[in-house]
């Protein structure tokens, strides 16, 4: 387990490095020099330079990407170009929110995907596991942003839920109660998959001999579905799962605009529309860093549930 | 006696024709899938001919006429079907403009990425050396999420209709060029793969006229399918204002416009986000018969 953990964490090395790469030549291809926009408008040609040399842009891309890297390991992100407060800082409160916002969307999409997946296999071919089917295609066609906006007008306009801004804490009465709509747009696109890929897995396991020996047995319907079909099932699920959270960050970006959920997505969309490049930066790199932390975890986790695959 | 043998032949010949065209009868056989079919023809021919077929200049910004609902009569006794945006454009004619850039846009990224994607993935099943490497580096791109390149390329080139196109483009590649290794793979197995060596062709001439050729109608339906998906993620990135920019006539960025006005005029963003929708959703169900059709383990 410990090994697996080890070598994952390894292999995570240069695909960060690379994120990282990507960051610092995002910041080096802006058309603008932050030399200059930091001087302000009336700046002299001497000051620009001296704020230049300031802060390492006169000095060779690599050795720059050196000092970058020193930087970013001292959790120095740079200063936003607009508030002027710490990049980190800025980045550091909407965390908690986007962490929030994808918890809330699991917990509830991951049972209902699961749920209707075994239900539309136990009932192949009838009415049930058309409706379901019908429902998960449409769930995968459905831009992210149609379910949203559905809901803030039928149910937000209706006043039954609040549609903008967090309402605090999950703990709280008022945060469960915001973060119930964007939890369901978020979930609407997630539940699709889930209920396909359960139901192609049970109905392979439904077919399989043990299934038909716990059947002999006399094992009940239920036993035998949940334990026996559904149980072995579940790895293939949980490996789409893995692979949907971080896609989920990508949805996270939509329905946090939407609902003006204060997280990391709405703070990336932001800096970018205002040409806030530090932010984008950092807002951008945290979630691809979340992205690969999130499937360092499902990794290590499928191998907990098949012992097989930390031996290979 | 010849009659007898001349019929049977006929028959056998019919029955290899019928086989050849299975798939497609196959297709229509199955009426979700005629009838998606039928939606992206229509679409289509919407959209390539809608500067003679738009009934107002989708541009065209009108005071008097704002946020009129669907099937509003003018005082002039003009029909607007759709009704009007915040600006008194007439919102079925920008539909009809905003689909030529929708699915423009899906087209020109399937095309690019689909062709690097193609690129790498017979590049992948021919020199057996490069199979890891580059599989490898699709692998990481799959499973990147895409609205992230969309995020970083927005940040660098600027917002706009370029920055988008690229990044739809490197979010085609990995699917396709899945697509065409595994074709290609098979191909690789034929013996005129053999044949072609033997008769001393070199690489170029074994992979453009006998790979890529025979392994063409795979890719294609699956460049076909991957459009949807261009679209859905292409309207995504326009929808949070990174692709493209008003007054450009675009699904996403429309159903954007419309937002503001969600509570009293839903039309106006409910319209262009039902229409990316339903194209998707006919991308979708198209593809699903699709692969039924291709997968002889699921033919019964």
């Amino acid at each position: 387990m410990f090994a697996l953990i080890v070598q994952r964490l390894i292999i995570s090395i240069p695909v960060l490095l690379g994120v990282l790469l990507i960051g610092f030549l995002l910041l080096q291809v802006v058309p603008t020099d932050p030399a200059i926009i930091l001087a302000g408008p009336t700046a002299s040609q001497a000051e620009i330079e001296a704020i230049r040399q300031q802060l390492g842009l006169d000095r060779p891309l690599w050795e720059q990407f050196g000092l970058y890297l020193l930087r970013v390991l001292q959790f120095d992100l740079g200063r936003s170009m607009i508030s002027n407060r710490p990049v980190l800082d800025e980045l550091e409160a909407t965390l908690g929110p986007t962490f929030e916002l994808m918890l809330a969307c699991l917990v509830w999409a991951i049972p209902v995907g699961i749920a209707l997946g075994t239900q539309a296999a136990r009932q192949r071919g009838q009415w049930t596991d058309r409706v379901i089917m019908a429902f998960s295609v449409a769930g995968v066609s459905m831009p992210i942003f149609v379910v949203g906006l559905l809901l803030i007008q039928y149910v937000g306009g209706a006043g039954l839920l609040p549609f903008q801004g967090r309402g605090g804490p999950l703990w709280t009465g008022a945060g469960l109660l915001h973060v119930v709509l964007p939890a369901l747009t978020l979930g609407a696109v997630f539940i699709g998959p889930v209920a396909r890929m359960t139901r192609t897995s049970v109905l392979e396991t439904l077919g399989a001999d043990y299934v038909r020996t716990a059947r002999a047995k006399g094992a009940s319907e239920r036993r035998v579905v949940l334990r026996h079909a559904l149980r072995n099932a579940l790895i293939p699920v949980v490996t789409l799962i893995g692979l949907q959270i971080g896609f989920l960050l990508g949805g996270a970006v939509v329905t946090e605009t939407m609902y003006s959920w204060p997280g990391v997505g709405r703070m990336a969309v932001g800096a970018i529309s205002s040409s806030d490049f530090p932010v984008a930066q950092g807002a951008i790199m945290v979630l691809a860093v979340s992205f690969i932390a999130i499937n360092l975890v499902v990794d290590v986790f499928y191998g907990y549930l098949d012992p097989r695959i930390g031996q290979r | 006696m010849t009659d007898a043998i001349l019929a049977e032949a006929d028959a056998r010949a019919l029955e290899a024709l019928r086989r050849k065209n299975s798939i497609i009868r196959r297709l229509l056989r199955d009426p979700p899938a005629t009838l998606a079919l039928a939606f992206l023809v229509l679409i289509l021919l919407g959209a390539l001919l809608a500067p003679w077929i738009v009934p107002y200049d989708p541009f065209a910004n009108s005071m008097r006429l704002r946020l009129k609902a669907p099937g509003f009569v003018g005082p002039d006794g003009a029909l607007y079907l759709l009704g009007t945006d915040a600006q008194g454009r007439d919102i079925l004619s920008r539909i009809l403009y905003g689909l030529r850039a929708t699915i423009g846009i899906g087209a020109i990224a399937v095309l690019c990425g689909g062709g690097l994607g193609v690129l790498i993935g017979t590049l992948a099943a021919y020199y057996r050396r490069l199979d890891t490497p580059l599989m490898r580096f699709i692998d990481v791109l799959l499973s990147f999420p895409s609205i992230l390149f969309g995020l970083a390329l927005a940040a660098v080139l600027g917002p706009g209709l370029f920055s988008l196109c690229v990044a739809l483009s490197i979010a085609a590649i990995p699917t396709i060029a899945r697509v065409a290794r595994g074709a290609a793979t098979v191909v690789m197995q034929q013996d005129y793969m053999e044949a072609g060596r033997a008769l001393g062709l070199g690489d170029g001439a074994l992979i453009w006229r006998y790979l890529l050729l025979n392994c063409g109608s795979t890719i294609l339906i699956y460049a076909t399918l991957q459009l949807g998906q261009s679209i859905l993620l292409g309207s995504v990135l326009s929808f949070l204002g990174l692709g493209a920019q008003p007054p450009f006539a675009e699904l996403g960025s429309m159903t954007a416009d419309g937002r503001k006005f969600l509570q009293a005029f839903p039309h106006v963003a409910t319209i262009p986000a039902l229409t990316i929708f339903f194209i998707v959703l006919a991308f979708n169900v198209l593809g699903d018969a699709l692969r039924d059709a291709l997968d002889p383990k699921l033919r019964q």
